[in-house]
């Protein structure tokens, strides 16, 4: 009787064993994994992590925003804006805008008579900056290379012959999404407007001035403008949703001389 | 496969392709990511740069994780933190009356007439990733992810 007790209780005692060796060995397995899944894991964060950063600094060498651009001869606003009129005219319109804008396009042939008139008899002065956000909407970066157009016509000559070339770029606006004008086109335009052929070409064709218009847009950006047209009097935004009522705030600025 | 499994899959599939096509659309115009950040006035000038040129890269990484299911947890929670910043960034601009586009797929800062319209779409749309996110954090093991292989269970 009592060595078959003892006998159920050494199984049972072996048996307790094996168990708590099974447990002891499965709670090593689960460390193991354990171990290993936060060795593996953070090897594969430690290489993303590098990754990412190569990458972003790679990206962000791109980008040549506030680098040093000679700005075109005779720009004014700190070297940022395209000035037609006066610099003494007591309406002073600053307008930010991209030639592939089409409601920059609209913005412009609905003042035109108006900003016309008004630089005529001296009263105003519009202060142009040209952007390039819109590069992405034309396959051949045509706001780029339109504002650098523009700046060449200005530096070599001068605020009017840039003021009508100014104009026919908007009066040739290309379609959003279109390869825009060619550099021959742009040539042509600024010779139209005045320009002597020899003195503007090589500018057009050397982007002299893209590092200029990359940090127009860059101003334009840290000084709050998200948007373009923006247009702005005497230094006040225009508050607007639409193009006509742009135009008629500007109307009244130029009867006013507000 | 169980539903929860499938849902899994698609969840990666969806959110982390979204974070693909988002990152890559980016990647060419990291002046125009700096300021599409810029636009939201609600970073520090000091740290826009920054954040511009590397969101489209985090972005393809949480994206890349996601589709690939490395790391599925760590990578849907950032991306569920992510959507959480673009929420409340989209939010702010809304609530503070900015007429900015959202910048979400690249441009940004573009005519933006009718952003006001498409703020609630761009919300939307945010939520129901975060929804997938969350789901992806809760529960990370989906199959023919990187992660069984790596760190089987």
């Amino acid at each position: 009787m009592s060595r078959k007790k003892s006998t159920a209780t050494r199984r049972e005692e072996s048996r307790v064993a094996a168990e708590r060796a099974a447990a002891i060995r499965a709670e090593q397995e689960r460390r193991e994994r354990r171990r290993r899944a936060l060795v593996v894991g953070a090897v594969v964060i430690a290489v993303l992590v590098i990754v990412g950063v190569i990458a972003t600094v790679v990206s962000s060498q791109k980008d040549t925003s506030g680098q040093s651009g000679a700005a075109p001869a005779g720009a004014v606003a700190n070297g940022y804006a395209v000035p037609a009129g006066p610099a003494t005219a007591k309406t002073t319109i600053t307008v930010y805008e991209d030639f592939m804008c089409p409601f920059c396009g609209q913005f412009e042939a609905a003042t035109r008579s108006t900003v016309q008139k008004g630089i005529a008899d001296g009263s105003v002065q519009m202060q142009y900056h040209v952007l390039n956000f819109l590069d992405g909407s034309s396959t051949s970066e045509y706001s780029t290379r339109s504002a650098n157009a523009l700046a060449v016509v200005l530096d070599t000559s001068g605020p009017e012959v840039a003021k009508k070339f100014h104009d026919l770029l908007f009066e040739n606006q290309p379609e959003e999404g279109s390869a825009g004008l060619s550099d021959g086109k742009l040539l042509d335009l600024a010779v139209q407007a005045g320009a002597p052929r020899a003195k503007v070409s090589q500018g057009i064709s050397d982007r002299r001035f893209d590092q200029w218009v990359d940090n127009v847009t860059d101003r334009a950006s840290k000084d709050g403008v998200t948007g373009t047209p923006t247009v702005l009097i005497n230094g006040k935004k225009l508050e607007s949703t639409s193009v006509a009522d742009l135009a008629a705030q500007v109307d009244k600025a130029v009867a006013t001389g507000g | 496969m169980q539903w929860s499994s499938a849902l899994g899959v698609l969840a990666r599939l969806v959110v982390g392709g979204v974070w693909i096509v988002a990152g890559a659309l980016k990647l060419p115009d990291p002046a125009g990511n700096v300021r599409a950040v810029r636009a939201y006035r609600l970073l520090p000038e000091t740290v826009v740069p920054t954040v511009g040129h590397a969101l489209p890269v985090l972005e393809i990484l949480v994206g890349v994780c996601l589709v690939c299911g490395l790391l599925t947890r760590v990578a849907a929670l950032v991306s569920a933190v992510l959507l959480v910043a673009f929420i409340v960034g989209i939010a702010a601009a809304w609530a503070r009356g900015l007429q900015i586009e959202c910048g979400c797929f690249g441009g940004g800062g573009g005519p933006s007439a009718n952003a006001t319209a498409a703020y609630p779409w761009d919300i939307a749309r945010d939520v129901g990733l975060l929804a997938l996110s969350g789901w992806l954090v809760w529960r990370p093991r989906t199959p023919v992810a990187a992660d069984n292989v790596l760190l089987p269970a």
